[in-house]
């Protein structure tokens, strides 16, 4: 088994040698479906942040006479909502919201969590007891309760929404990079690193973390849509994004009555959460197969 | 042998018949809006929903509303008291006359003893059965009554602080629960517990299951959070107003869509206030959709405070007169909206002969406006807030925008501060002075309309600005302080009635608020009811409808 | 072992009662009226300051807190303010309704979740599976909500199969009539965990066949049997913990999924009591839903160390 750990920490040192992150970009942009994902988000990112440029309808403007329009009515290509807003505009101004709704909690709490996890899995004791236990309280917590005692204290309704979901998606993170990380802990490549003079720090940057990132990273990227679902459920309750701003969460909760009048337009906000979060999922996939040195 | 088959032949005929008879029994299946099934013991919780539901079925009041007509207004009329008047020497004592044969569902008989104990319940707090979680939603809408007193056993008399003489209509909101039955329950509490306040909030617990009235229905089933049947009450004292119908079972669905499928898949045979989206759907499948002008009003309540933009009547006529109502009406809510044009619409006892027409005028607004020095150029600013739900609000954040969009081209700035409907509540009751307004010009909060103190009186009174009541505008206007005291002493009915007139006249000729709209109460029913009434209140009989 | 878990055990109490203090102080610190279930807006000041004597609410708050504390230890979480109701009784009864809905829906997603990624691992970058990612993916990215008014459109509304809303008549019975009312919601809630599950096994899966000493297992000739026993027993400790946090999450019922079917569990109880600011009616139910967590994770703890001696935490 030791000759086997050694052969694995030299290819991965080897690996290393040659740039890694070189070599995982590479592979990605030779996988068809990670491409076309990274293309459609890199589309639908760009439309969103240049949405003033683009000549397209005021997303506020409305009109009661132009209720619910279907999809292809002239002028308004997808439709209108139930104000009478351009569909199409509101979609994409509405990405600007929902991208950073979705993507910084996810973010922060992957970094934040990540961090905490592998420290309590590598460290093991007390340390990892008063982490885990810590994290109990604050699972425990529905997410809504949060953000209202957060409203408390920040009148910004964005912002409120940031914190709690941060907050809320710590836990989950924390716990599963901890359970991977006492998993590969006792694995025997990892052995043979320390006896061979390895570091804390450098075990768990190279081989720990390299180990743990991937199912992390795969469990953070499913999130991304919980995480959007969950911010539209805070904003219409009053916390989080307000109305009259475009947001794909808020916009499908506010346009579901209209299911019974409308169902194609109804479901367009859904969609485009539908469509980010399959592109975000692929792509992760795809990234996790190109950082796979091994296969 | 042949006697033998005879019998059996009959006797499986009568059990057919009896079984089928007994399956026969009518039963109306009601999707509440409400979150929770209203309490059940006797002053309800959420609202007028919760009257409508389990205070009006299973319970009555010394006085109670007139709900057969659908074309004229609902006023009060008599219910457990056949008559009251006010002593001319001490115009705080009033003397009622109580309905004679009138039994609670226990059997036990209705007298003026059950009278001052149910007036005891909220108000006397060393009695042994005071409930303070009933105190709230009843000693708040009837603010003046003290104390009552039996006379004999059909006689009671009640006094109140000051002479008021709208304790009639307040009346309604204080409903009879039955003593005896009461007094068991309290009975059966363990030994074990020793607090007579414990005592007492464990048999108004038991009470709420097993409830005992004197009104029309009674309850069968109580499943808390999900269901509430009721039967129809046999004995009940107005023949004319036995139910019809058997059963009715009452089953909470906040959700709209969820009311729509449920009603639209044949779960349940009555939805109260289906999503106006759904509509076309509701009506295309054959169910008939109820409405009628209730008295609440969706409104935006102008802050007066020193430096408030609404301080200028002219800048509030002029918002008057820039809401295209009709279009929010059929536009924006599938025609579920009356107009509002002043708290009470022409045909109201209450409405007077108001100067200031509020309609859809765009141009004399824009006037308006600009004798008031504001322009294309020169626009107001002004704030709101308002939430994003909540009961009786109807569509806040649409109407809002619609209103916001609307007021936007006679040269007004609208912002809207969407909050959590339970802030909105809370800071309701603190005013436009206090920090939790954030700044706002203006609240808007809907209230409903149904007796002179909460349509008008809590709001233009300037001794009702909080902490003490709603006046969260701070209207403190000589003249309306002076017509609330000439209503608190007219006692002659007729009299009371040319008094809120007056009152409601100058509350529409100062534009005391935005009257935007009443709501119409829209429910969707089976078309296998009928013979249902649906009169211009927030409540409902429902004895008169028939199932098929 | 035993020792292990009888540390972590000791553990429970100072989470409890970290989980009341923040519940605590999280619940007053919201803006909002306590009373507001009884007390209409018009209240005078008067009426506001007597009952909030009468509730107890004036006291200062470590003094409320160590009441209730003293009262929660000896089994009596109050009544709620709303309802009159006793708090235990209100919780037990929506906890009862949640935990139907979600061992239904685990049962669903888990199982599912488990083969879609165990197939998905076994023959990565085939068309198995992608097919099986496919489908996982979608169960994530969908607006469950959204998803559940759909079905309940198709499979109420148009086809009459199933009912729209609702636990059944008269409270619970193992019978067909009330197990229709459960299959919409179950479905719609197992979504999210079957497309976490599926994925998450999958990354481990996958990444465990590719392992050398994988390779060397099977050159060595060891049974295909035995290689999946040990890429079980190695992914096992990860995937309880995964399926452990969704299995919490599906117990602290999912507010917008009870209120789409008007299922009385305890997402609707918690989101009412919130709304309401019910205080006792909240604090109870964070508590017993937090005891619900920590006991969850306990197990989900020891079941690890079980299942693989060699990790160790302590």
């Amino acid at each position: 088994m030791s000759a086997i750990a050694e052969d694995v920490v030299r290819i991965a040192t080897v690996a290393k040698a040659r740039g890694y992150w070189g070599t995982v970009l590479r592979r990605l942009t030779r996988d068809p479906v990670s491409v076309g994902c990274a293309v459609v988000l890199l589309v639908i990112a760009l439309a969103a942040i240049f949405a003033p440029y683009l000549g397209l309808a005021d997303p506020f403007q409305g009109s009661m006479i132009r209720r619910l329009r279907p999809i292809g009515t002239a002028g308004y290509p997808l439709g209108t909502d139930d104000l009478g807003r351009d569909m199409l505009t509101r979609l994409i101004y509405g990405g600007r919201l929902s991208l950073v709704l979705g993507l910084v909690p996810v973010a922060f709490a992957f970094t934040i969590g990540t961090t905490l996890g592998v420290l309590a899995g590598y460290v093991g004791g007390l340390v990892n007891q008063v982490i885990m236990r810590v994290m109990d309280v604050v699972y425990a917590f529905p997410s809504v309760l949060l953000a209202i005692g957060i409203s408390g204290a920040l009148t910004g309704g964005i912002l409120n929404s940031l914190i709690s979901l941060t907050i809320v998606f710590i836990p989950p993170i924390v716990r599963v990079s901890e359970s991977v990380t006492t998993s590969v802990r006792n694995l025997d490549f990892v052995d043979a690193a320390r006896a061979s003079g390895a570091g804390p720090l450098t075990i768990m940057r190279v081989h720990v973390l390299g180990n743990v990132l991937g199912p992390i990273f795969v469990y953070a990227t499913s999130l991304i849509s919980v995480c959007m679902i969950l911010a539209a459920g805070l904003s219409f309750l009053g916390l989080g994004t307000k109305p009259p701003e475009p947001e794909w969460g808020l916009m499908l909760n506010q346009l579901r009555t209209a299911i019974y009048a409308n169902p194609w337009v109804a479901a367009l906000p859904g969609a485009m959460i539908f469509i980010v979060s399959i592109c975000f999922n692929l792509l992760s996939d795809g990234v996790r197969s190109a950082m796979d040195v091994r296969s | 042998m042949q006697n033998l088959v005879r019998i059996a032949a009959v006797a499986s005929l009568a059990f057919a018949a009896a079984t089928s008879a007994a399956l026969a029994q009518s039963v109306v299946r009601i999707g509440m809006t409400a979150a929770d099934i209203p309490r059940t013991l006797g002053q309800p919780d959420q609202g007028f929903e919760g009257n409508r539901f389990t205070g009006n079925t299973m319970y009555e009041g010394l006085t109670t509303w007139d709900l057969s007509s659908a074309d004229k207004a609902s006023v009060v009329i008599p219910g457990l008291a056949t008559e009251w008047a006010v002593d001319p020497n001490d115009k705080t004592k009033w003397i009622f006359k109580l309905r004679p044969g009138v039994k609670f569902h226990d059997g036990a008989s209705f007298n003026a003893d059950a009278v001052v104990w149910n007036v005891e319940k909220v108000l006397k707090q060393d009695a042994a059965h005071f409930d303070p979680s009933q105190v709230g939603v009843t000693a708040s809408r009837m603010p003046n009554l003290r104390s009552a007193k039996k006379l004999d056993d059909m006689t009671v008399e009640l006094t109140t602080a000051a002479p008021d003489a709208l304790l009639p209509i307040n009346l309604t909101n204080l409903f009879m629960a039955s003593p005896a039955h009461w007094q068991k329950l309290a009975d059966a509490v363990p030994a074990s517990v020793t607090d007579p306040k414990e005592r007492a909030k464990q048999a108004w617990d038991a009470f709420s299951r097993n409830a005992s009235g004197t009104g029309p229905w009674k309850m069968d089933k109580f499943v808390p959070r999900e269901r509430l049947e009721l039967v129809k009450n046999a004995g009940y004292w107005d023949a004319k107003r036995v139910p019809k119908v058997d059963r009715m079972v009452l089953l909470p669905m906040p959700e709209p869509n969820a009311r729509t499928a449920a009603l639209l898949s044949g779960q349940v045979d009555w939805i109260e206030n289906p999503a106006p989206d759904a509509l076309p759907q509701i009506k295309q499948r054959g169910f008939v959709v109820y409405s009628n002008e209730q008295p609440h009003v969706w409104p935006w309540q102008f802050s007066r405070i020193d430096g408030s933009p609404w301080n200028d009547v002219r800048v509030r006529k002029a918002a008057n007169l820039c809401v295209d109502r009709n279009a929010m009406k059929d536009g924006l809510l599938g025609g579920l909206m009356a107009p509002a044009s002043g708290t009470f619409e022409p045909g109201h006892p209450w409405r007077g002969n108001p100067k200031f027409q509020i309609k859809y005028d765009p141009d004399a607004g824009r006037k308006l406006m600009a004798e008031a020095g504001f322009s294309k150029d020169k626009r107001l600013k002004v704030k709101t807030q308002t939430s994003a739900s909540g009961s009786g609000q109807m569509l806040p954040v649409p109407m809002n925008e619609f209103v916001q969009q609307s007021l936007a081209e006679c040269f007004f700035d609208v912002e809207l501060d969407v909050i959590e409907w339970n802030t909105l509540f809370t800071n309701w009751r603190k005013g436009a002075k206090d920090e939790s307004a954030r700044g706002a010009h203006a609240t808007n909060v809907t209230y409903a309309a149904m007796d002179p103190f909460f349509a008008m009186i809590r709001f233009l009174d300037s001794k009702m600005a909080p902490p003490v009541s709603n006046n969260w505008g701070f209207i403190n206007d000589p003249e309306f302080d002076k017509l609330v005291a000439v209503v608190r002493t007219a006692f002659d009915p007729a009299e009371r009635d040319k008094a809120l007139a007056a009152l409601h006249e100058r509350s529409v000729d100062e534009a005391a608020f935005l009257y935007v709209a009443h709501d119409v109460g829209p429910r969707a029913l089976s078309p296998k009811i009928k013979n249902f009434v649906q009169p211009k209140s927030w409540f409902v009989d429902f004895s008169t409808m028939t199932m098929n | 072992m035993l020792t292990y878990a009888f540390m972590r055990l000791l553990y429970v109490v100072p989470v409890a009662l970290g989980v009341s203090i923040v519940c605590f102080a999280l619940v007053h610190l919201a803006p909002g009226d306590p009373l507001v279930s009884v007390l209409p807006p018009d209240a005078s000041a008067q009426l506001q300051a007597e009952m909030r004597a009468i509730y107890g609410f004036d006291r200062p708050w470590p003094v409320q807190f160590g009441m209730w504390l003293w009262r929660a230890l000896h089994g009596d979480l109050g009544s709620s303010i709303a309802t009159g109701r006793p708090v235990v009784e209100e919780v037990t009864r929506a906890v009862g309704n949640t935990v139907m809905l979600a061992l239904l829906a685990a049962l669903i997603g888990f199982a599912v979740g488990l083969l879609c990624g165990f197939l998905a691992g076994y023959f990565r970058d085939t068309w198995v599976d992608r097919a099986v990612t496919t489908f996982a993916i979608t169960g994530v990215s969908t607006p469950h909500y959204w998803l559940g008014m759909v079905l309940v459109i198709i499979f109420s509304v148009l086809l009459n199969w199933l009912p729209a809303v609702g636990i059944g008549p008269g409270g619970w019975a193992w019978d067909w009539e009330h197990i229709r009312h459960l299959i919409l919601p179950a479905v719609t809630m197992s979504v999210i965990p079957m497309g976490i599950v599926t994925r998450t096994v999958r990354a481990l899966v996958g990444d465990l066949l590719s392992q050398e000493f994988v390779l060397a297992l099977r050159a060595k000739g060891l049974s295909e049997a035995r290689v999946f026993r040990h890429v079980a027993k190695n992914a096992a400790p990860t995937a309880i913990a995964v399926i452990g946090l969704q299995f919490g999450y599906l117990l602290g019922g999912s507010i917008l999924i009870e209120t789409v079917f008007s299922w009385p569990g305890t997402g609707l109880l918690l989101n009412n009591a919130i709304f309401q600011r019910d205080l006792p009616l909240l604090q109870g139910t964070i508590l017993v839903l937090a005891m619900f967590f920590v006991v969850l994770n306990l197990i989900v703890d020891i079941l690890q160390a079980a299942i693989d001696p060699r990790i160790k935490r302590g």
